[in-house]
């Protein structure tokens, strides 16, 4: 028997990619392994998931679809087989571009302005990892609707995107593992979602003594190794805050906090005027600082040592939304310090505990941990250079950054890490990837000087002249959501549920919302993974024509007018950036790039979607302008020409896939290696990929806001206040009042609300009584699943059930008894919007109060999956505006009752 | 001669069940038998409850209770300390299935694929028809650890010479060596830590010690 090993990378979940080889044994890959070769270079010493050997079995699952097909039943309804018909790879691109030319003969927009065409990449940021040139193609076209949902928004870190690349340039946020010693988690489940780089990292430190408090309503898999406290839900902030009432106003922040970092690195010394906006001078502008030498208020760029705390007695004027200048003389201010005390001076411990369940000692003692592990002042030596080392970090939880709530929650972590100094230094909180600036590849060059000394925000316009009044996609993102800036991702990180609430429930002074004339999804399947999964499915049947690239039959694409057989990951080509600093975990020593590759040839009619690109491009008359976005790197994301190379496309004969690959491999290690080196696609078949070495000290932010003297800003938020003011503004002028709730999360200092009982009440928006639904029910990360298209791989289900809380709902073993519950009975979860059936997995560890369901199913249509009989707890999930914050996004908690399923109220 | 052994140290693992699918995948072996596993053990009572996850599996005894109830003498001990089964001796009577204490041991009597529509490709290509009817469990992947030997690769140090499960690990939890070594990594992990085996009282005295916390 022949066997060679294929290079591959892994990119399944957004903690990648990793690297691998695939065994192929007489021309069918038979194994994974994981890919030692790069040991040295991969900080998990090369190796790959659990997810990664499922491959195998993704490749010949016999359920795939097998040959492009046409529905041929006009009827599309949950309980109407569409009637596939197959077709020939040329008949289903035929029909394709004959659609898009139609559309393009009409307009790229429609009467209300939106998109005709809109593309929904599911699987939060690793779509590009196999989209192949695709993406060039869609370029060529114009406008495209890109943020009709698929559960973004809830199901990924959506507002720590927005606040944390806000504050420091962190689109993820992690902690420094490989030198934290002190750990604080709220609800971050690394050990399931954090990759295999994250598991490595965090097992490491455990061995060397890393120290881990986990807040938590269950004891996940992460929580298992720390201490655990159990938190009710959605009061994460609580605790935060009463964290640092303790550290603020318990203990000395004088000797214990980094006072040099928030006095010359954040706006602490700033002074605020009594209107809430920093005080500035008359004639520069500039927010003012205390210079108790001088005994006067001077500019915040003046060299001097300002007062961190205090109030004084000073004049100057303030700048207010849409430039409104007001002059103070000779009033009281106070530094943005003295604001941030007096802000936490009510959120004691014992307050915390009577919300949160966390008792105030464990709080206490957590506070002192914290402030003892810091080691204020210490410093440590990278790459010659001097770097303060803190060796604590705060990490927090899906469901615990969005939804209501999640400001706090995200502002409350910050500034933990600011009181310590521990804001992107050695052994902190540190920022991983930008996504919503520029450049995306290079986070620290992303930090560019903006005004009143921090940080330039490319923030969505909300002033008169400039605000997007009438939205360009559906989501309305850079309408409705500042923070979403307008980067080339922006559109997926908007409202990206409000397009299918809006289908059903038009709202007030807005433009229609439309269907797109044509939707166009890959690896996405919202019929599932969104929240409402009902509602969503009602409005796709609506849809005129759906083009699917289909994996296998699902509950998504059973709406499609056509499917297009999936290129898998074994079996199409594309080179992809490596290393440096990307998603969670995944900051390395080197950079690179490494190719994906067909293995095998496919068991099915499938076509690379490179290929796919180009076909279109041809089809559609727009090859000259595709090649030409192929040139400059437009979907590859990678230029073919730079300084001392020339790759480019001839733009007038369609390149195969391995032309532009090739190409692209030559351009990346032209272009990485300073033209020292240069590797083909033959190359790179052979090797996998290419390396170069990468900065660790460019894993931290501190070095360029210290060489651009530039200051987070933090605790206080004058600029999304105003942002906040302005857009009401701008909305009320519209007639807009349905956007008012989320209006008020703008604030300069966030201060706590009673977030748990949003969730309580929406009960009531479905005439139902709040009282009724007595338990929290969350989600958690499966490892194992997520994500894909991993759902109908039996072999994943094989170990999974090894894993507690697999195939069923998880309940508290005194809630259960107390209901007549056992391990394994039936049991109904209802919630205001609906039930769905379940099997009860009676555990110790969770609250009583709480309820949790893994991952994502509930499928009626995929294969395997929809025999897996798992509750969905999206099926339950209420789409409603009153559970959408201000960033857009909202959380996956659910209000409901459970009960046996042959009990006096079930059947 | 080496004494072949495991050091799982319970403080990385995270039971994410990367191991399992690599001996699956290694092994070919069929729906629902693990020769590797990780249990996901949660007690005490809420809210002081701990969660443990451990690696099980074939404990590669001195003294395995397997080995003296085996009626064909088709379960059998290598000098290097692997225990082991001579499929052309089993008979199928699992009695070792029952005297195991650590759960180690499956037996199946029909060929089985992961899809009701039969057997996919790999499957074909990786099938041990004379796993059909026969005990099997672990064997430490006493092929790649021999075939390892043969090229002069050192198990427990070359990943080709090593069991797939200690190679596959995310946590780095599994190690893999020479127990007669004083210098191997297992030794070195046995040396400086508190290890306990599974079942010490039963007298087994497996090869496979944990790192508790």
């Amino acid at each position: 028997m022949s066997t060679t090993k294929v290079a591959e990378y892994c990119y399944q979940c957004v903690a990648g990619p990793d690297l691998l080889n695939v065994c192929v044994e007489d021309g069918v890959a038979t194994r994974v392994e994981p890919n030692w070769k790069f040991g040295d270079i991969h900080p998990a010493a090369g190796r790959v998931c659990v997810k990664a050997y499922g491959l195998i079995q993704k490749t010949y699952n016999p359920f795939r679809v097998k040959k492009p097909m046409v529905r041929t039943n006009p009827v599309k309804d949950r309980d109407a087989d569409p009637m596939w018909k197959e077709v020939t790879w040329d008949e289903a691109l035929d029909l394709i571009a004959q659609k898009l030319l139609a559309v393009r003969a009409k307009g790229v927009r429609d009467e209300s302005g939106y998109p005709r065409l809109a593309v929904t990449f599911g699987s939060g940021g690793i779509a590009p990892a196999y989209t192949g040139a695709l993406p060039a193609f869609l370029s060529t076209w114009g406008p495209v609707d890109f943020g009709i949902g698929s559960g973004q928004g809830v199901k990924c870190y959506h507002s720590e995107h927005l606040y944390g690349e806000f504050w420091h340039r962190a689109f993820t946020v992690q902690s420094d593992t490989p030198r934290t010693n002190y750990l604080i988690s709220f609800g971050n489940n690394n050990d399931a979602s954090g990759g295999v780089l994250g598991v490595w990292r965090h097992a490491q430190a455990r061995e060397r003594g890393l120290k881990r408090v986990q807040f938590e309503p269950h004891l996940s898999v992460t929580g298992a190794h720390a201490q655990w406290v159990p938190v009710k839900p959605k009061t994460d902030a609580a605790v935060m805050y009463a964290l640092l009432y303790t550290i603020l106003h318990e203990h000395d922040w004088r000797k214990e906090c980094d006072v040099a970092f928030l006095r010359d690195m954040t706006n602490s010394p700033y002074l605020i005027a009594p209107n809430g906006l920093y005080l500035r001078d008359e004639t520069m502008r500039k927010p003012l600082m205390w210079d108790e030498t001088e005994n006067r208020a001077r500019p915040f760029d003046e060299k001097f040592t300002p007062a961190m705390s205090g109030t004084y007695i000073t004049s100057g004027i303030t700048i207010g939304a849409d430039q409104e200048l007001t002059n103070f003389e000779n009033v009281q201010v106070a530094t943005s310090f003295q604001k941030l005390i007096e802000h936490v001076r009510e959120y004691t411990p014992e307050w915390a505990e009577k919300i949160s369940g966390a008792p105030a000692a464990t709080i206490r003692q957590v506070a002192r941990e914290f402030l003892q592990n810091a080691q204020v002042g210490a410093t440590i030596e990278i790459e010659d250079k001097t770097y303060p080392y803190r060796p604590v970090a705060i990490l927090l939880g899906k469901t615990v950054t969005n939804g209501w709530g999640g400001y706090e929650a995200l502002w409350g972590r910050t500034m933990l890490a600011v009181l310590v100094g521990a804001l992107e230094v050695p052994g902190g909180t540190i920022g991983t990837t930008v996504r919503l600036n520029r450049p995306g590849h290079d986070r620290l060059a992303s930090a560019r000087p903006g005004p009143d000394g921090f940080m330039d925000q490319p923030l969505n316009p909300t002033d008169k002249e400039n605000w997007v009044a009438k939205p360009k996609i559906r989501n309305a993102y850079q309408t409705l959501v500042p923070l979403a800036n307008n980067s080339p991702w922006s559109a997926a990180l908007g409202p990206a549920h409000l397009p299918w609430l809006f289908m059903k429930e038009p709202p007030e002074n807005w433009p229609r919302p439309t269907t797109p004339e044509v939707w166009i999804i890959y690896r996405t399947n919202p019929a599932i993974s969104h929240w409402d999964s009902e509602t969503v499915t009602e409005q796709m049947a609506k849809f005129p024509f759906i083009a699917a690239f289909a994996y296998t039959p699902d509950e998504t694409n059973w709406y499609a007018d056509v499917l297009l057989p999936e290129a898998t990951d074994l079996e199409s080509y594309q080179l992809y950036r490596i290393g440096g600093t990307k998603y969670i975990e995944q900051y390395w020593k080197h950079q690179g790039y490494a190719l994906r590759q067909p293995a095998v040839e496919p068991p099915v009619d499938c076509l690379d979607l490179t290929d796919i690109g180009t076909e279109l491009a041809k089809r559609m008359g727009l090859l000259n302008e595709y090649i030409a976005v192929l040139n400059k790197g437009g979907g590859t994301g990678i230029a073919l020409k730079g300084k001392d190379f020339d790759y480019t496309l001839p733009n007038d004969v369609a390149p195969t896939r391995e032309e532009i690959w090739d190409r692209a491999c030559r351009a990346a290690t032209r272009e990485l290696s300073g033209g020292a080196e240069e590797h083909d696609l033959a190359w790179f078949k052979e090797n996998g990929a290419f390396f170069v070495p990468f900065p660790e000290k460019d894993w931290f932010l501190h070095g360029a806001m210290v060489q651009k003297g530039l200051r987070y800003e933090l605790p206080y938020q004058e600029r999304i206040w105003r942002a906040g003011l302005e857009l009401g503004n701008r909305l009320h002028e519209q007639g807009i009042e349905w956007w008012d709730t989320q209006l008020h999360e703008y604030s300069p200092l966030p201060a706590w609300k009673d977030f748990p009982d949003i969730w309580g009440r929406i009960a009531e928006a479905f005439d139902k009584n709040p009282d009724d639904y007595d338990l929290w029910l969350l989600t958690s990360r499966s490892m194992q699943y997520s994500w894909g298209s991993n759902v109908g791989i039996p072999v994943l289900a094989d170990v999974a059930k090894n894993v507690k809380g697999h195939f069923g709902v998880m309940l508290n073993a005194q809630m259960a008894k107390r209901a007549g519950i056992n391990e394994g009975d039936a049991v109904w979860i209802e919630s205001p919007l609906k039930r769905v059936k379940g099997h009860a997995i009676v555990r110790e560890g969770l609250r009583p109060d709480v309820a949790v369901t893994i991952q994502q199913f509930g499928h009626w249509v995929t294969p395997v999956a929809k025999d897996l009989n798992m509750p969905n707890l999206n099926q339950l999930s209420p789409l409603h505006l009153a559970l959408t914050d201000a960033t857009g996004s909202g959380a996956d908690v659910v209000r409901v009752k459970i009960y046996k399923a042959n009990g006096k109220d079930g059947k | 001669m080496s004494r072949w052994g495991m050091v799982i140290d319970l403080r990385k693992c995270v039971g994410c069940q990367t191991c399992t699918i690599a001996c699956k995948q290694t092994n070919n072996t069929p729906p629902k038998v693990f020769w590797r596993w990780v249990a996901d053990i949660e007690t005490g009572e809420y809210p002081d409850v701990n969660r443990r996850f451990v690696p099980m599996g074939c404990q590669h005894c001195t003294n395995p209770p397997c080995f003296e109830v085996c009626p064909t003498t088709a379960t059998y001990k290598r000098p290097d300390g692997i225990v082991d089964i001579n499929y052309n001796l089993c008979i199928g009577c699992a009695y070792c299935i029952v005297a195991c204490p650590y759960l180690a041991r499956n037996i199946v009597f029909e060929t089985k694929s992961y899809y009701e529509t039969g057997l996919i490709p790999p499957e074909q290509v990786l099938a041990h028809p004379d796993r059909i009817g026969v005990a099997t469990k672990c064997n430490f992947c006493l092929p790649r650890v021999d075939a390892g030997l043969a090229r002069g690769l050192k198990p427990g140090v070359d990943p080709d010479a090593t069991p797939m499960c200690v190679g596959s690990c995310i946590s780095n939890a599994m190690h893999f060596g020479d127990l007669d070594d004083p210098d191997s990594i297992v030794s070195r992990y046995i040396a400086e830590n508190d290890t306990v085996r599974l079942s010490e009282e039963l007298g087994t005295e497996s090869a496979m010690y944990y790192i508790v916390e």
